[in-house]
């Protein structure tokens, strides 16, 4: 990929910040994350050791939904939107490969969805700090999890969205979502459990061994106990990027070559 | 002569959907456009005009057929380089200007920083949005919008423009500014292909027509070849003589209720002007009627679901 051909999905992928801090749908996410984490301190709880953790978990729990709505949401309007108002043809119309836009606007998303973590961070740590006098760094790993899961759920969503509508697209999103957190336990014994219909096993294990397991992703409840049973080292972390890294990678192709061939 | 545009034998069927049909856009279209003219695309609606322009662009796919432009492949991006395109009613993201706009366009293009700067203050005086420069879009009219449409499509300063219903939406001063602009392009060497409804936007403009009908190019040629002269002359008065005072030739009929306009057949024009002369009419000019670009038309495709422009 040559130097215009970066500073094409470079420009894609600004616009979609552009247009995210021109959707009133950021603000109202990203605030009303915000104000439930300030609120979060009034979970019931016995002694304030166990405060924190709950709060912790119950903020970063908030900030994983938050992160997953932004990424289906953009994911799934960003193509049908720009194609029923017809920019598509406008902006595909210059010299730019339809790849290029389509990464361009994956990278853009997850750019969006890194900054409202980040502003999320702040919130965070800052009122960790505040209300119980804990500086708490530790926290950036789950966000960092969080963000490499989102990152999936875009590569979903686009894929979806470019053959259905938006709302089709964030269903499937979900559906995917889902199969992929009860993957662990529910294909599993799909697939496994003895007397189970041979056709439940056959879809099952194709799911098992297809869908990539995003409760890996799931970090939130290590994080907020302080790392006390298991500690998220750098490796784990890497490893959690390089599953991330390769699903998205899968989705972003198949993606894009749907993209590539179909009429606009 | 160098072509730009060369189609052959362009086919595309869109799929109906479930349970229905298939839809034949294009049935084996052919077009060539030259370089340094302006050709006009003409069709009734859903004869495959847009679809054709698509296919230029590369945002459809036909399913058989060749499209050569500038010697190479429709697909490839770098040809777009050279090629500006106006898509029909152009929308853009409202919350963005002009200015930020057309910048966007020129990076995708890749230009300079420098030259977008550049090109894009010409482009929107050019298209009379320099003041409008820097206010957000989202109060703009549809003449505007337009305007800012073809704003986009020229800044990569392209060799080749494509254009659909480039006067849609716009008032009759805001025609009359494409079409000067539309002009001074073409005068500037620039190769235009327009679909346009405007009928008389496509003879002031454009060197030749190509009428699209059912997805195929049943007329096509230069419009002094195909609009041909007809046997029958328009007599202009610059005083008329005495309401039924005058006894006309059997062909003759006035073409409008003051009397100040005579058609009359080749072989009775003598007749005629001897008798208005005798009653004293004093005569403007004379001329040979052409056939208009609408006459020709209804023609080849007949009034069938056509829609003249105003």
């Amino acid at each position: 990929m040559g130097g215009r051909g970066v500073r094409a999905i470079g420009t894609f992928a600004w616009s979609v910040v552009q247009d995210a801090l021109h959707r009133k749908v950021f603000y109202a996410i990203l605030a009303f994350t915000v104000v439930l984490i300030l609120f979060t301190p009034l979970i019931p709880s016995a002694d304030v050791g166990v405060q924190i953790d709950l709060m912790r978990e119950a903020a970063l729990g908030l900030t994983s939904i938050m992160a997953f709505l932004l990424a289906v949401i953009l994911g799934a309007t960003i193509i049908p939107g720009e194609l029923g108002r017809r920019t598509l043809y406008n902006t595909l119309s210059k010299s730019v490969r339809r790849w290029q836009y389509y990464l361009g606007k994956y990278a853009g998303i997850v750019l969006v969805v890194a900054t409202s973590l980040v502003l999320t961070f702040v919130v965070l740590i800052l009122f960790v700090l505040i209300r119980f006098g804990v500086f708490n760094p530790g926290l950036a790993k789950a966000l960092f999890a969080i963000l490499l899961e989102a990152a999936i759920l875009v590569s979903v969503a686009m894929l979806a969205s470019v053959y259905f509508s938006p709302l089709i697209g964030i269903l499937l999103t979900g559906l995917f979502y889902v199969a992929c957190h009860v993957k662990g336990d529910f294909l599993y014994r799909g697939m496994t459990g003895a007397g189970q219909n041979p056709v439940v096993k056959a879809i099952s294990g194709l799911f098992y061994y297809l869908l990539p397991n995003l409760e890996r992703f799931n970090i939130n409840e290590t994080i907020a106990h302080g790392e006390r049973v298991f500690e998220v080292g750098a490796v784990e972390l890497l490893l959690l990027f390089a599953i991330a890294a390769t699903f998205s990678a899968i989705f972003l192709y198949i993606g894009g070559y749907l993209f590539n061939r179909r009429d606009l | 002569m160098e072509t730009v545009l060369s189609i052959e034998d362009l086919h595309k069927e869109y799929s109906g959907g479930w349970r229905k049909p298939p839809r034949t856009a294009l049935a084996g279209l052919n077009l060539v456009v030259p370089r340094g003219k302006t050709i006009g695309l003409l069709g009734p609606n859903g004869a495959g005009k847009t679809t054709t322009l698509k296919c230029i662009m590369g945002l459809i796919r036909p399913q058989a057929g060749k499209i050569d432009l500038f010697g190479g492949e429709v697909t490839g991006a770098g040809v777009r380089k050279s090629i500006g395109f106006l898509p029909e009613q152009p929308y853009f993201d409202l919350y963005l200007t002009p200015r930020k706009l057309l910048a966007y366009y020129g990076r995708l293009s890749g230009m300079h920083e420098a030259d977008i700067a550049a090109r894009t203050a010409f482009l929107l005086n050019l298209v009379g949005m320099g003041e409008e420069a820097d206010l957000s879009m989202d109060k703009y009219s549809k003449g505007m919008l337009q305007r800012i449409g073809l704003a986009q499509a020229l800044i990569s300063q392209p060799e080749f423009l494509v254009l659909d219903e480039p006067s849609s939406g716009l008032d009759p001063l805001g025609k009359l500014q494409v079409r000067d602009l539309l002009l001074g392009l073409k005068g500037g060497g620039t190769t235009i292909l327009l679909s346009s409804h405007q009928l008389s936007e496509i003879e002031e403009i454009c060197d030749g027509v190509a009428i699209i009908h059912k997805g195929a190019n049943i007329a096509s040629g230069g419009l002094d070849e195909l609009l041909r002269p007809r046997e029958e002359y328009e007599i202009s008065l610059e005083k008329s003589p005495p309401p039924a005072a005058v006894e006309l030739p059997a062909s003759a009929s006035w073409a409008d209720p003051a009397q100040t306009r005579l058609l009359v057949n080749k072989g009775e024009l003598n007749e005629a002007l001897r008798s208005l002369l005798e009653r004293g009419a004093l005569v403007a000019e004379v001329r040979q009627r052409r056939m208009t670009l609408e006459e020709y038309f209804v023609e080849q495709v007949g009034s069938e679901g056509w829609e003249v422009g105003e």
